[in-house]
């Protein structure tokens, strides 16, 4: 089985972002990029996909990677791997795509690899739109598990338990089908310094939307980006009553 | 002088930064207070593929450049000096099996040596001979079949843990320096006895011990030629030197990072510390100071790579970067006030490990000496 494991180039977690002084975006510059947490995880479980087959025989054989993004992305698809994915492809371009524009673009790349699998997380920390896997579901008519916790492929179906408000819910999709990753459905691995090393002589592949006959014009624009408004300075009470109070009046949580 | 690093070796630092940050540095104030050989962090290391980052990669090492590998080791010393300073000894030992041994020991030792399998440890140092290890006095003799070692050193890293100890005697006493041979010396050899581990200021999670010799080493044991040792230890010293300054780098640097929130966050009357002039002088004297530092430090990186003499530069990088981790670490403790003397906060910790780096790999002094023994000779 062929997976197709799809990861974003993001600020990194740590990095404390700052709006630029024109509105327009958060400023990039000199700012520490890395894959996209939810997509580490959804690296991860390809990889882990592979590993129990290795054991087991025949669950996943391949992984590949895509990434859409611009040149300096394949950092990121180094990083995958080195983490274990056996071959990357890079759909290069420069524009801020949005999640309609990406999806479309895996859609030719999923096409062109006729993965059983494929999988994405269930967002992007920096734009947090969470729609791209459903957005590919849907162009594709694949089955699609998302916010995934646990995911078992069994013959030509796939498991998936999803985190669902209030509790779990498991779905049986037939393969090819759609995950992406909730937060709990791994501990992704940190990749090892010999790996990393390695992974410079596995195949990267690049393409752009030109070659792959995808127009990613928008209808979408964004038209302002702000910080979040800055806390106010707290006030002291005098009194337990007054605090009681103006948690029942001013605060309304009791 | 090139001071780039490739896309991979970018991604080498930047993966041991990201252990380091959430692996090892939570563990280090744990290690320090236990006064307990540092062993989860360094299996983390292990496990990384971090414990052959000295090594060319036809010996199962890394096979990256001299630059990146002193970034990994600052990012280790940053989070815990004690596992950075273990984690040098072992590169102590493994390097004097790189420079000194035969291809035949080279193999054996190093792959299991890089992966993590095996860790080393390098012992000079005798009570008699610290930084005059000419002068040491444990010998080895030749005995059928093979040598017969007596003698003692102390303050050896990792010693009781190591499964291997380089270990430089004499096997020629009238031969000076001329006279030390090195030997691979297996854990469990018979005959070797271990203190307890030194009750030492700073980096007391990583231990040291004075070993008590009496045993007995087969023919093999010999590392690569006879009367080589002391060549090998100032080689394998030469490459080391640039290790410890990188540690200093990273133990500076964690005292300026916290010392850079500290002050926007402590009040002081009306306005926070960051605002008073005196801070920002000490905030501005501890940058330029790391940074000359750290100038110095991939100076000597990057010579150590080129295949050229460096001893001028890495003991140049070795004095210039602990005496300027002692100020910098002082410093950051004294705009903590008493918060920086509390063992809650690291600040006090940063000042015992860095303390080290004055005296261990040669003392400040003993740089000074090597400087000016290069200048006049190159003056001569
Ligand atoms: C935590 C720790 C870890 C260590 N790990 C190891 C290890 O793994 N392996 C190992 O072999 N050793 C190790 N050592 C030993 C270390 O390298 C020595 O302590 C160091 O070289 C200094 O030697 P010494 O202690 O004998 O000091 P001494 O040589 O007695 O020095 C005392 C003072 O005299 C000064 N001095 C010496 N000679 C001169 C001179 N010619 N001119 C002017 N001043 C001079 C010195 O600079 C110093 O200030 C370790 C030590 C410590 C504390």
């Amino acid at each position: 089985m062929k997976v197709l494991a799809c990861i974003k180039r993001v600020v990194d977690y740590n990095v404390k972002v700052r709006v630029k002084a024109d509105n327009s975006g958060v400023d990039l510059a000199n700012v520490k990029m890395s894959m996209n947490p939810f997509c580490e995880i959804a690296v991860e479980e390809a990889v882990r996909l592979k590993e129990l087959s290795i054991k087991e025989g025949g669950v996943a054989t391949e992984i590949v990677v895509v990434c859409i993004g611009p040149t300096t992305a394949q950092e990121q698809l180094r990083t995958a791997l080195a983490l274990g994915a056996d071959r990357a492809i890079l759909v290069e371009s420069a524009e801020d795509l949005t999640s309609l524009a990406v999806a479309k673009l895996l859609k030719a790349v999923v096409d062109k690899e006729q993965p059983q699998l494929m999988i994405l997380g269930k967002q992007a920390i920096d734009s947090d739109n969470n729609q791209t896997g459903q957005m590919l579901a849907a162009l594709t008519g694949y089955g699609q598990g998302t916010f995934a916790s646990k995911v078992e492929v069994a013959g030509d179906k796939v498991v998936v338990t999803r985190e669902v408000d209030g509790g779990a819910q498991t779905v049986s999709l037939s393969l090819p089908a759609i995950i992406t990753t909730d937060l709990r459905l791994n501990e992704p691995r940190y990749a090892s310094l010999p790996n990393i090393m390695k992974a410079k002589k596995k195949p990267l592949e690049v393409l752009t939307p030109e070659a792959l006959g995808v127009s990613t014009a928008s209808t979408n624009k964004t038209l302002k980006v702000e910080a979040p408004a800055a806390r106010s300075a707290g006030i002291k009470v005098k009194s337990v009553a007054e605090l009681v109070e103006k948690l029942k009046t001013e605060a309304k949580v009791i | 002088m090139n001071f780039e690093m490739t896309a991979e070796e970018l991604a080498v630092v930047d993966s041991a930064e990201q252990v380091a940050r959430e692996v090892i540095q939570p563990l280090a104030q744990h290690y320090d207070e236990t006064e307990s050989f540092c062993l989860a962090s360094i299996r983390a290391l292990g496990d990384l593929g971090c414990m052959g980052i000295n090594l060319p990669e036809e010996y199962g090492g890394l096979g990256i450049g001299s630059l990146a590998m002193s970034r990994v080791v600052e990012a280790v010393a940053g989070a815990c000096a004690s596992t950075a300073s273990a984690m040098t000894a072992h590169f102590l030992a493994t390097d004097s099996i790189l420079l000194g041994g035969t291809e035949q020991q080279k193999q054996e030792w190093l792959p299991r040596a890089a992966s993590g399998e095996l860790l080393g440890a390098f012992a000079l140092t005798e009570p008699a001979a610290g930084s005059n290890p000419a002068d040491m006095r444990s010998r080895a003799a030749r005995e059928e079949g093979g040598w017969r070692i007596r003698g003692s050193k102390h303050y050896i890293t990792n010693a009781k843990e190591a499964d291997f100890i380089v270990l430089y005697v004499k096997t020629d006493a009238d031969a000076g320096h001329k006279g030390i041979s090195a030997f691979m010396v297996p854990r469990g050899t018979a005959g070797i006895s271990f203190s307890s581990p030194e009750k030492t200021m700073g980096l007391r999670g990583s231990t040291i011990y004075e070993l008590a010799l009496d045993c007995w080493l087969p023919e093999s044991a010999l590392l690569g030629v006879e009367g080589q040792g002391f060549n090998t230890a100032m080689a394998v010293l030469d490459r080391g030197r640039v290790e410890v300054a990188a540690m200093s780098l990273g133990i500076a640097n964690a005292a300026l990072q916290a010392s850079l929130s500290w002050v926007r966050e402590r009040q002081i009357g009306p306005k926070p510390l960051a605002a008073y002039q005196g801070t920002q002088w000490r905030l501005a004297d501890m940058y330029a100071q790391l940074e000359s530092a750290r100038m110095l430090t991939m100076k000597a990186a990057a010579r150590r790579d080129s295949g050229e003499r460096f001893s001028l530069d890495s003991a140049t990088a070795k004095l210039v970067a602990a005496e300027c981790a002692g100020f910098i670490t002082d410093a950051a403790l004294q705009l903590h006030g008493g918060y920086g003397y509390s063992r809650d906060l690291p600040l006090e910790r940063y000042v015992r490990d860095a303390r080290i780096l004055r005296i261990f790999e040669g003392t400040s002094e003993v740089q000074k000496i090597i400087i000016s023994r290069a200048l006049l000779d190159a003056t001569r």
